[in-house]
């Protein structure tokens, strides 16, 4: 038995892709015999040796051959070394990947994982989480497990997808989440649906990836105060389940949209954009967001943790909320 | 390369009529590096991609004219369905892959399509070839991909034209080695020079880098000189082209040195040429009549679904 | 002296603990700054910790072989207050590590953003949300305020302001919430309750309605014993209010602005002296309309008025007497009141009405005695956008003149 980790999950997941799909093959900086910079393909090499491989610095190349292959029938996983490297093969995402099936009726469906988000010290470059700069993009489906399970679950699922899919797994998880089990014997939900994770009634708090825990320690604290706070995990991004954000304020009449990104536009403005015009007539407050600062994530671990949202500030933000 | 010529003077006087939707790109003066790649590779074998001045290479490789003039002439049953128009078309199904504008970006797509066919276990006697220009190797996507096949030793071809303009930018302002193929050296691929106007040569030196990537020599980079001989679009008048340049034997005619070295040999004859062209320009008018008697794209009766996966369509 | 822990560092993304492979000291021993003094191995490498500076290794917290979090003290050294201030860290108190599997940190080392699962003390940091959110809109704090939820709440129930104005509100400025409402509703939901009639849920809204202007009401009394005495002269005995009726609609006749309606900034006049009666009924009130009372006599207004008077109590007041008057009697005295302040119809810039008249005494200067007089108060609310208490007081005046020489109207 044992724990199983977050990154536990994403190999595993990609170890039984590659035993069970001989189209699925794993192209990445160092993901070969070093089994990736943060150990999500360790092993892999050595059970698929022509099915790891390893990749120059070539970030706009890998995802072109990635689109190629796939136009071969293949299924490749492309692992960028960090989500914010991912800007240098932008193009091949948006305009190549993102296209294909558009402009040509043939799918291109390859699936990136982007390692995302802030740990102490990561600095500007190793830290961002851009979910939102893709999903602008029609033709991708951008994922954000925040669970063991779903983190599993998701990934052998976008692969399983005919579309381009930008799997943001997020590097704070990958040691600090465990689980029991893989999964608790349940059907996973569908890439689309979100999750409710905490039942509430004074408000709804709608986060992803990381920032769910962190929604659920604010709610906790809350609840010490009498208020139950409703969290709903969106789990992907695109599609967005408006369905599910919307049944949420109908029961509690407010909203805070909670991000870990930059807070200009993006997932949290979606969300609350979406429930204004469909669900404008469940809502006994306006809608509140909280984001990371409108700057470059700092490095120092100070500075970081003022940079994006915490349990407090999530907390206080609620509080503001369930005041108006 | 008669049939491109044919089809391709007749889109710019459509384009000059008004008829055509968007910008019209043609490639006279590169009819014979287009051909000559076009002929060394068997359709649904082996995989091209084509760029924007490679009608006469489409042609020979196996697209129906009629994909060129749907195409352009918007019609709902071209490969895009009005999707995409001009030159972003292909039929990827069958190793022609679908161009999108930014240049170099297509090379590594064929390096991703030649190493699928060897973990597959179908590489063997496959090539895959691409066409950019001299401007498009000035990219970073270029680079990156000619790297990452290099170091996979995949059978990629790279067929650079060097048509001594990127739009209106000449070679000087483009790149600073004494030629392109000096570049074959720093990726670790055999590169070869040769002189585009010539039909013969064209042939004889890609079917060579053809061969050799065929048969395990890993990507070859075949630099082609030539000048554009149009402007960079039909709206385009090319007047930064200096005269000299015209009148040099780079402005030569690949058309009329092809036709010259067939006459000569003593390959075809004067009626049979006659004939070619008489058939071409048949061709080109019922492919163009055809696409411009279909319907254009109804908006009310596309589906305007992005994704290809049901279950992520319907949610949408 | 002061102590200086050694820590464990942050080794590397991501990596939230490692595990110890080998202690190179033990107590007692001098070590140098970045001395390598612990080996420690995570899933990627196996990496050293090294001091911060010099001194003696006073205590070693930690057990070969087992695996700590980020940031937890391993150990302790002994170090010179010079060293002390050189490398900038605190002396002497050093919180004291709890057992090996929680955190623990001095105060001012970065610790990791999630506290571990086990526990350790997080202690708040103020960090403000990076969006201020807008709180009510300023203009509208206080009670006035309704969010798009309770509109619709209130809309689905039926409610309007009036029907709230019973609730305190708990939101920002006072507002009332959604929580607030349904909070209500379950309270009075406890209390006997019977449904209103169609009747009186459309008195309740015509009032409402007429109330968003300011109203106001001006009376004096009249003498009604020449008025009373002419009636007794006819045969068949008008009803009082019919007198009423008819010099209210000579009276308009003579200033009509009087009774204009104000829309925006224009007055709209009366194109027809249509005046309204006041009829109580079971649960209400009905106002059946007599039109062109100025242009006709006594005789003429009686017949008409009986039937509208037993229509209206049987509630069939036929629709060409419905609606478009321009004010209204409202003859209140027949229940024995004195005063009123009635109010018009929405619809209407006037209201007049009657108490019941009562024998007075009233001063006669010319005989220098009291002498009894039946008089009746008469009432007038006005619309005070349109008509000012002066202009009231012309029409009451007016109107009293009128009701002098009964024979006249």
């Amino acid at each position: 038995m044992g724990e199983i980790t977050y990154i536990d999950a994403i190999r595993d997941a990609q170890h039984d892709l590659l035993a069970s799909d001989d189209r699925v093959f794993i192209y990445g900086q160092d993901v070969g015999h070093f089994g990736g910079a943060f150990k999500a393909t360790q092993g892999l090499k050595k059970l698929f040796p022509d099915r790891v491989l390893d990749s120059p610095i070539s970030e706009d190349a890998m995802i072109g051959l990635a689109v190629g292959a796939a136009m071969e029938g293949m299924r490749p996983i492309v692992e960028m070394q960090f989500a914010d490297f991912s800007s240098v093969g932008f193009n091949q995402i948006v305009n190549q990947a993102a296209t294909q099936f558009y402009r040509t009726g043939a799918p291109a469906p390859i699936t990136v994982r982007l390692p995302s988000g802030g740990t102490p010290g990561s600095g500007p470059f190793h830290s961002q989480m851009m979910e939102s700069v893709y999903a602008y993009y029609p033709g991708l489906v951008i994922l954000t497990p925040a669970t063991v399970a779903d983190a599993y679950s998701m990934l052998v699922a976008a692969v399983a997808l005919d579309d381009p899919v930008l799997y943001f797994e997020h590097k704070f998880l990958y040691r600090w989440l465990k689980a029991d089990q893989l999964n608790d014997g349940q059907e996973p939900l569908p890439i689309g649906k979100a999750r409710v994770v905490r039942a509430g009634k004074h408000a709804t708090v709608v986060a992803y990836s990381a920032m769910v825990h962190e929604a659920l320690r604010a709610a906790d604290l809350l609840a010490s105060e009498g208020w139950e706070i409703e969290v709903v995990d969106l789990r992907s991004v695109k599609p967005l389940d408006t369905d599910t954000v919307i049944a949420s304020v109908a029961r509690t009449g407010r909203l805070l949209a909670v991000g870990e990104a930059f807070p200009w536009g993006g997932v949290t403005s979606e969300v609350v954009s979406r429930v204004t015009s469909d669900g404008f007539h469940l809502l006994d407050a306006p809608p509140q967001r909280l984001n990371s600062r409108d700057t470059p994530v700092p490095y120092h671990p100070n500075l970081w943790e003022a940079h994006r949202p915490t349990l407090e500030s999530i907390a206080a933000a609620i509080r503001n909320l369930l005041q108006l | 390369m008669v049939v491109a010529r044919t089809l391709e003077s007749k889109l710019a006087s459509l384009y000059k009529a008004g008829k055509i939707v968007g910008g019209v790109y043609i490639g006279p003066g590169q009819e014979a590096i287009s051909a000559s790649i076009g002929s060394c590779l068997s359709w649904d074998h082996d995989i091209f991609s084509a760029l924007i001045r490679d009608q006469a290479g489409r042609t020979a490789f196996g697209e129906p004219i009629l994909d060129a003039t749907r195409s352009y002439l918007g019609s709902a049953k071209g490969p895009s369905r009005g999707r995409d128009g001009n030159i972003h078309r292909g039929r990827p199904n069958s190793g022609l892959p679908a161009m999108i504008s930014h240049l170099g970006a297509m090379v590594s797509v064929v390096t991703g399509m030649l190493l699928a066919r060897r973990i597959k276990g179908c590489l063997d006697g496959v090539v895959g070839a691409a066409s950019v220009g001299d401007g498009a190797s000035s990219t970073g996507s270029f680079h990156e991909a000619m790297n990452t096949a290099a170091v996979e030793r995949l059978p990629l071809v790279v067929v650079l034209t060097n048509n001594q303009f990127a739009y209106s930018t000449p070679t000087d302002r483009q790149f600073a080695c004494k030629s392109l193929v000096d570049r074959a050296v720093g990726y670790g691929v055999p590169g070869y020079e040769v002189d585009g106007t010539d039909l013969t040569a064209t042939l004889r030196v890609i079917s060579e880098a053809v061969r050799n990537a065929r048969e395990g020599g890993g990507p070859q980079l075949v630099v082609a000189n030539a000048l554009r001989l149009s402007g960079h679009g039909e709206h385009d008048d090319a007047s930064y082209v200096p005269e000299q340049l015209r009148k040099s034997p780079l402005g030569r005619d690949c058309m009329e040195v092809a036709e010259h070295q067939l006459l000569s040999t003593g390959l075809i004859t004067e009626a049979e040429l006659l004939a070619w062209r008489e058939e071409a320009t048949e061709d080109v008018q019922a492919a163009v009549a055809q696409a411009q008697q279909e319907p254009a794209p109804d908006p009310f009766a596309d589906d305007w679904t992005v994704y290809a996966s049901k279950e992520i369509a319907t949610i949408s | 002296m002061p102590e200086v822990p050694i820590l464990m560092p942050q080794l590397g993304e991501s990596i939230a603990e490692a595990t110890i492979i080998r202690l190179n000291v033990k107590i007692g021993d001098q070590v140098i700054a970045d001395q390598e003094v612990i080996e420690v191995e995570t899933n990627k490498a196996t990496m050293g910790v090294t001091t911060l500076c010099k001194g003696t290794v006073q205590e070693l917290l930690v057990e070969e072989g087992v695996s700590y979090p980020v940031g937890t003290v391993l150990g302790l050294l002994d170090v010179t207050d010079e060293e002390a201030e050189r490398t900038g860290v605190q002396g002497s108190n050093q919180p004291a590590n709890p057992d090996s599997s929680a955190a623990s940190e001095p105060t001012e080392e970065p610790r990791p953003h999630f506290a571990t699962p086990e526990g350790g003390a997080h202690e708040p940091r103020a960090v403000e949300p990076s969006i201020r959110g807008l709180a009510v809109p300023a203009g509208m704090k206080g009670a006035h305020y309704l969010s798009p939820r309770m509109k619709a709440r209130m809309d689905e129930l039926g409610l309007r302001g009036a029907d709230i104005s019973a609730i305190v509100g708990s939101g920002a400025g006072g507002r009332v919430t959604v929580e607030d409402l349904e909070q209500f509703l379950e309270y009075i939901d406890s209390w006997p309750h019977s449904q209103a009639s169609p009747m009186r849920l459309s008195v309740a809204d015509s009032m409402r309605r007429s109330w968003t202007r300011p109203l106001a009401s001006v009376g004096r009394p009249v003498a009604l014993d020449k008025l009373l005495s002419y009636r007794r002269s006819l045969d068949p005995k008008p009803p009082l209010t019919i007198f009423l009726l008819r010099a209210f609609g000579k009276a308009l006749a003579e200033e009509p602005a009087t009774a204009g309606y104000l829309i925006g900034e224009q007055i709209v006049h009366p194109r027809a002296l249509d005046i309204g009666v006041a009829v109580q009924v079971e649960d209400g009130v009905l106002v059946p309309v007599l039109r062109n009372v100025d242009g006709r006599t006594i005789e003429e207004l009686m017949d008409e008025y009986q039937e509208l008077i037993r229509k209206a109590r049987e509630r069939r007041v036929p629709e060409g007497n419905t609606g478009g008057g321009i004010a209204t009697v409202t003859n209140f005295g027949t229940f024995g009141l004195m005063w009123g302040t009635p109010i018009p119809l929405p619809s209407e810039t006037l209201i007049l009405g009657m108490g019941a008249g009562t024998k007075k005494p009233v001063w006669s200067e010319d005989e220098g005695v009291f002498i009894p007089v039946t008089e009746a108060d008469l009432v007038l609310t006005f619309d005070h956008r349109v008509v000012d208490g002066g202009g009231a007081g012309m029409l009451l005046n007016r109107l009293n003149e009128l009701l002098q020489e009964p024979d006249s109207l």
